[in-house]
């Protein structure tokens, strides 16, 4: 017996991806032309709560007029020893996909923002009251986080009882977001490890803090504690943080523990808020890439979406991939949107003051947490195409690392090349050193000497990249 | 980049440094190195440098035969009856001849787009310039040819490089070949072994060629959004001057249309194709058309539309000649591979040629420049056009009438019909006038004019079909998106994640030739099936046309429906037949790009990654030729399976896993060295199916891998499970090898699956970071 037995659509992932145009839709609940709409998932105490029942503040779907918009409003309210407020999030955005699993019933975008529709087909099949929906969204709640004991969801599409409650919406949203954001990873004594990339990147362990989200974008400090309690023996796990090690780099004894067990021993140290030493390993799905340009001492940023090349000529796919794979590599660093309105941003090598390029679209996004003083002297593809426009944007600008030109100069002086390339070039079958016909004082003779080499591989000498070893400092 | 054969001979030399005396220095080659990737273990491969690699595959997917002809008529031993355990003169039994025939069929295709691919290098280097660099996808694409760094580990820069890479091909098709001589090679799984290996060295030529073309003559570049150009009957407007282009290769073609730029008459004269030519000229030029796949070719010359007819390379038909005769359309051939018996003009004045040409001197003529091709074609149809005036061999609708009246019902036409269409019964209602049931017919007709040479009464059967549908086929015209050549890195980083994981649930190849049991529609449905479901959609060849051929209630094709990017629900054509190794391409940069794989000359890492992560599934529906054989075992050496149609079987063995042996079905986990059962993900490499419900179907459950994440292996199940209950009724009975632990069951579905389950005395298993080469086990640092 199917789940769905007395549902009269079907339900199932594959109408995840549905689309209904307006032609073929019968009704629409918020939307664009809707101002009051939302949805909220509040978790109570068990005895507030009736499990299974399904409210409808009316009028319920059949009472609707074919082709309009209405005023809605979804509250999913849950309790269980387990549940925290600070899941609360993580259960509301559930609602986007299980309402997607319906078949005719569509889904958009989130909390006061959504927009829902009804196919005629589905109503035409008979899934004419929230009642079905909120069965759908009762069992698939229940049975995919277990940590729920008791549910109960209303309906509201009455206006004038949307309205107070639209209102109160979005003070628990801003609230919730207030803490969110303001909660700090010394606040807390556990963050999460994800290791689902470990399957195209088997050295790679994000660590996921109050302050860092995963690299994807994917994944906050809350969305790893509710996986991890949910599902236990999945891909997120708690990491004990242990003791504080370097506060300014972000190490902690338990993430280096973590990490090297997760790691296979791989990686044994990792700086979580810098971009240097021991920088975060990078995925392969990260959102975006900070590098490195050492001509002008400070980070270039290019996100996924950016098709030119980037400031330092090269396009996303290149600097994507002198990181990726579960490295550590100094100077590159994968990394996710959200990460870029942290205080901890690359707190390390200098923050915001130490970036110096980003793509317009970016810098859109994320222009709010760039302390104001500096926003107009970060340079987007506008104002700079190439290092050497750069430089000069940064200079006119009076951009912080321009300071650093003089020193920095320095430094390259007194930088050598240390690191070892870890891939070693294929051995020649003659090389200079095997043959030395040039080493002075002696004379050498070669008599009825056949030298036969099938074929001769020719290296072009590489020059160290100087740069990469300058801000380790 | 690469030097060949220095050779210096030093009688007697005296430096500061030394004295050199009768120093001879000889290098086979020298080569700059330029490349930081290091070289991997295979560069070049010979014939069994991949064969344990090969034999772990084939110990998986033991070859199934289906011998098409019980006897060996190859050499004057035979013919020999290898009939159960009975063997040949030579000692071979069933097995390794069926597999020799299988070796035999790849070489040939292998040889084919090798060839095209030499002829292709040689003439553009020629033409334009050996420097050309090679662009596929400018800031786009990083590694320009995927197939072949990982098969020779070169990196190829400019047009001359490809060389090196093609000697090899030719080389190892000359080894390959050898091997079926009598009295060679004695073991079934040798030759498949070696089946796989031509596979792999036709990817290599394809990809060439490909790249080649891409760069030099400028088609779309890893394009999403490579334009749309009119495909059909009435794509063109053949009120103008026409010429038809059929085949492969498209020098001649691109000739013609230079020759029409430069004398400014484009638009004046109308260049439509058929096969894969007709991909690559549109990819050249937006004034094109395309008329259909290559099943379209004796409907579209006996309609008389085309007033000349040029033909390059590849399966062309045989009598294309003397159908073009019949309707008074001269024809030009233009490979060395297909001359048709005519005469060589190449090195006659045009003006010579043309006037022959135009006054029915001579058939044809053979010329062997593409450019001297474009100015004959252009100036021969401009004079033959208005004295032919579209003059068609099509019956009236009154001759038919009265022709079926005298048919005997004999049965002979549809016994012919490769796919046993109701001639007979057709010709029955025209006989009172009816013609409807013959123009159903040719929706489903493959072109292959068998009813004709079957007909005790020499009526011309097939004139007869599309003069039945003719009214329809003539108002037909539809879109598609030309071939956008390869996947760009960035795409793959994108989908990279969500593929791997199993969140994208698979990548389908809707690929191969117009044999289609009934018709090509099922393929577009097919198609729109999967990209509805979020699989991306690849496609290329004949099958990327005959999708094209249906329009919604909206009177839009699903090119026109859905995005060409390689995303979820997108649908791409990437081109001709030598376009497919973007396909294999897109994979093997899945493990590169996106997983850090190393890609130099580690064809096995890499072949072991996909086979275990990435969800890729070929389907030739309609594969007919010896090329279709060579372009699928490239893909099952790689580890991707394939699907055929219901002729497919006529292959002669299927590569088939046995889902009821568990021994099967292990592989190491990485991370700890343990064998570990993993089901049957992917449970064959290489298997027919009936019917387009069982496809489907099979497409599904084939994109599972080992690796899923439970999210993964939840998605993928559901349209396993949800295909199957619409399609069958039922639910499959196998799901129980598939659920590794309870979150990999689909959540709308988990009362009924758990109950399955339980009654089938499920036990949980793990999930592993599968290999099946021991030496990737990692190895835990520090202990």
């Amino acid at each position: 017996m199917s789940m769905f037995e007395d549902i009269p659509v079907d339900v199932g992932v594959i109408y995840e991806g549905e689309r209904i145009r307006r032609n073929d839709m019968h009704i629409e609940l918020g939307g664009p032309d809707i101002k009051e709409k939302f949805e909220l998932a509040r978790v109570k105490k068990p005895e507030e709560i009736e499990d299974g029942k399904i409210t409808i503040v009316r009028p319920d779907l059949k009472d609707m007029q074919e082709g309009k918009s209405y005023s809605f409003g979804i509250l999913i309210e849950v309790a269980g020893p387990q549940l925290e407020p600070e899941l609360e999030g993580v259960v509301e955005r559930r609602i986007h996909a299980y309402c997607n699993f319906i078949e005719g019933f569509m889904h958009l975008n989130q909390r006061y923002d959504i927009w829902m529709r009804l196919s005629k087909k589905s109503f035409q099949k008979g899934l004419n009251s929230f009642e079905y929906i909120g069965k759908v969204l009762h069992r698939l709640f229940k049975s995919e986080l277990p940590i729920i004991e008791k549910m109960q969801v209303t309906f509201f599409t009455d206006p004038e009882k949307v309205k107070p409650l639209y209102n109160e919406a979005l003070g628990i949203y801003e609230a919730r977001d207030a803490r969110a954001r303001g909660l700090k990873d010394e606040e807390v004594d556990r963050f999460y490890g994800c290791a689902l990339c470990q399957s195209f990147a088997p050295t790679h362990v994000c660590v996921i803090t109050p302050q860092r989200y995963s690299n994807c974008g994917a994944i906050s400090w809350f969305d790893g504690r509710a996986a991890a309690s949910i599902d236990p023996k999945g891909p997120v796990f708690a990491i004990e943080k242990g003791e504080l090690v370097d506060a300014e780099k972000g190490e902690f004894s338990g993430v280096n523990e973590a990490v090297k067990k997760k790691s296979l021993g791989e990686i044994t140290r990792v700086w979580l808020y810098t971009s240097f030493g021991y920088p975060h390993t990078s995925c392969g799905c990260f959102e975006g890439v900070a590098f490195y340009i050492p001509e002008v001492d400070g980070f270039g940023i290019v996100h996924r979406g950016y098709k030119e090349a980037s400031v330092n000529g090269l396009a996303f796919s290149t600097i994507a991939d002198s990181t990726a794979g579960g490295r550590q590599v100094d100077g590159f660093h994968g990394l996710s949107i959200e990460y870029m309105r942290s205080p901890k941003f690359l707190q390390a090598d200098g923050g915001w003051k130490r970036v110096v390029w980003l793509p317009k679209e970016v810098k859109e996004r994320v222009k709010d947490f760039i302390p104001a003083e500096l926003v107009d002297k970060i340079a987007t593809e506008e104002n700079a195409k190439t290092v050497d426009d750069l430089k000069a944007f940064l200079k006119e600008h009076n951009h912080p690392v321009v300071e650093h030109w003089k020193e920095a100069a320095v430094v390259i002086a007194e930088a050598t090349p240390t690191e070892t390339r870890e891939e070693a070039p294929a051995v020649p079958v003659i090389t200079a050193s095997t043959l030395p016909l040039t080493a002075g004082g002696f004379k050498i003779i070669l008599k009825d000497a056949k030298i036969y080499a099938k074929k001769v591989i020719i290296h072009s000498e590489k020059t160290e990249k100087k740069g990469e070893s300058i801000a380790k400092k | 980049m690469s030097k060949k054969g220095v050779h210096v001979k030093v009688d007697e030399f005296k430096t500061d440094v030394g004295l050199f005396k009768n120093l001879e220095l000889s290098i086979g080659r020298i080569v700059e190195e330029k490349w930081a990737e290091p070289m991997g273990p295979t560069p070049f491969p010979e014939i069994t440098t991949l064969r344990d690699w090969d034999m772990k595959l084939l110990q998986r997917y033991k070859p199934f035969y289906l011998p098409f002809c019980d006897v060996c008529c190859l050499c004057t031993f035979g013919k020999c009856d290898l009939t159960g355990d009975k063997r040949g003169a030579c000692g071979l039994n069933m097995a390794a001849q069926q597999s020799r025939i299988v070796l035999l069929a790849c070489c040939i295709g292998a040889a084919t787009h090798i060839a095209h691919a030499r002829h292709l290098v040689e003439h553009l280097m020629e033409k334009y310039d050996r420097n050309t660099p090679l662009n596929v996808g400018g800031l786009n694409i990083d590694i320009e040819a995927p197939v072949t760094r990982l098969v020779c580990g070169i990196k190829a820069e400019r047009l001359k490089d490809l060389e090196d890479a093609l000697e090899y091909c030719e080389k190892q098709v000359t080894h390959l070949l050898s091997a079926t001589h009598t009295g060679q090679e004695g073991s079934n799984l040798d030759f498949e072994s070696k089946v796989l290996h031509a596979g792999m060295v036709d990817q290599v030529g394809m990809e060439i060629a490909d790249l080649a073309q891409i760069s030099v003559l400028g088609f779309p570049k890893a394009d999403p959004e490579a334009p749309l150009t009119d495909l059909g009957f009435a794509a063109a407007d053949v009120s103008k001057p026409t010429i038809l282009v059929i085949g492969h290769n498209v020098p001649s073609s691109v000739g013609i249309i230079d020759y029409l730029t430069d004398k400014g008459l484009l638009g004046k004269v109308e260049v439509v194709g058929i096969c894969c030519t007709a991909h690559d000229i549109t990819r050249y030029s937006s004034m094109a058309k395309i008329v259909g796949p290559i099943s379209w070719q004796l409907r579209y010359i006996r309609s008389g539309l085309a007033d000349l007819i040029v033909v390059d390379e590849q399966c062309i038909r045989a009598d294309a000649l003397v159908e073009a005769q019949k309707v008074k359309a001269p024809v030009i051939a233009s490979s060395p591979k297909n001359c048709l018996g005519l005469e060589n003009r190449t090195e006659n004045p045009s003006e010579q040629v043309i006037s022959d040409l135009v006054e029915g001197k001579v058939p044809g003529a053979l010329i062997l420049n593409p450019d001297k091709v474009g100015e004959v074609a252009v100036e021969t149809v401009l004079k033959v056009a208005p004295k032919r005036n579209k003059f068609s061999i099509i019956p009236k609708k009154e001759e038919i009438i009265k022709d079926a009246q005298e048919c005997t019902e004999c049965n002979e036409c549809m016994r012919a019909c490769p796919n046993n269409m109701p001639i007979p019964k057709a010709m029955k209602a025209a006989a009172k006038g009816d013609l409807n049931p013959l123009a159903d017919i040719l929706e489903d007709c493959i072109g292959c004019g068998r009813c004709d040479s079957a007909c005790p009464n020499d009526f011309p059967l097939h004139s007869f079909i599309v003069k039945a549908g003719e009214e329809q086929l003539l108002k037909e015209k539809f879109k598609m998106r030309v071939g956008r050549g390869a996947i760009q890195d960035v795409e793959i980083r994108n989908v990279g994640g969500p593929i791997v994981l199993g969140e994208i649930p698979g990548v389908v190849a809707l690929v191969g030739c117009a044999n289609y049991p009934k018709g090509g529609k099922e393929v577009a449905e097919i198609a729109e099936e999967f990209a509805k479901r979020r699989f991306i959609v690849v496609t290329s060849g004949c099958a990327a046309m005959s999708m094209a051929m249906v329009k919604d209630e909206e009177g839009k094709t699903i090119y026109e429906k859905y995005p060409g990017a390689f995303d979820a629900g997108g649908i791409l054509n990437v081109g001709s037949c030598v376009s497919n190794p973007h396909i294999a391409g897109a994979a093997i940069k899945i493990a590169s790009i996106f997983a850090k794989r190393k890609l130099r000359a580690n064809y096995e890492e890499i072949a072991d990654y996909i086979l275990n992560r990435v969800g890729a599934v070929g389907l030739a529906w309609g594969a007919m030729s010896q090329k279709a054989a060579s372009i699928a075992s490239g893909f099952w050496r790689l580890g991707v399976p394939v699907i055929v149609g219901p002729h497919g079987s006529k292959y002669r063995r299927m590569l088939l896993g046995r889902k009821d042996i568990d021994e099967d079905w292990y592989v190491y986990n990485a991370r700890t060295g343990e064998k570990v059962y993993v089901g049957p993900t992917p449970e064959h490499l290489f298997t027919a199916a009936e019917t387009k419900e069982e496809a489907m179907v099979l497409i599904a459950k084939l994109c599972m891998r080992p690796n899923d994440t439970s999210k993964g292996r939840a998605v993928k199940l559901t349209h396993y499970i949800d295909l199957h209950k619409r399609l069958y009724s039922v639910m499959p009975d196998d799901i129980h090898l598939y659920v590794r632990n309870q979150a990999d069951i689909p959540i709308t579905m988990k009362d009924e699956i758990l109950k399955i389950l339980e009654k089938k005395e499920w036990k949980e298993m793990g999930i592993p970071d599968p290999t099946l080469l021991p030496r990737l086990i990692r190895k835990t640092k520090g202990e």
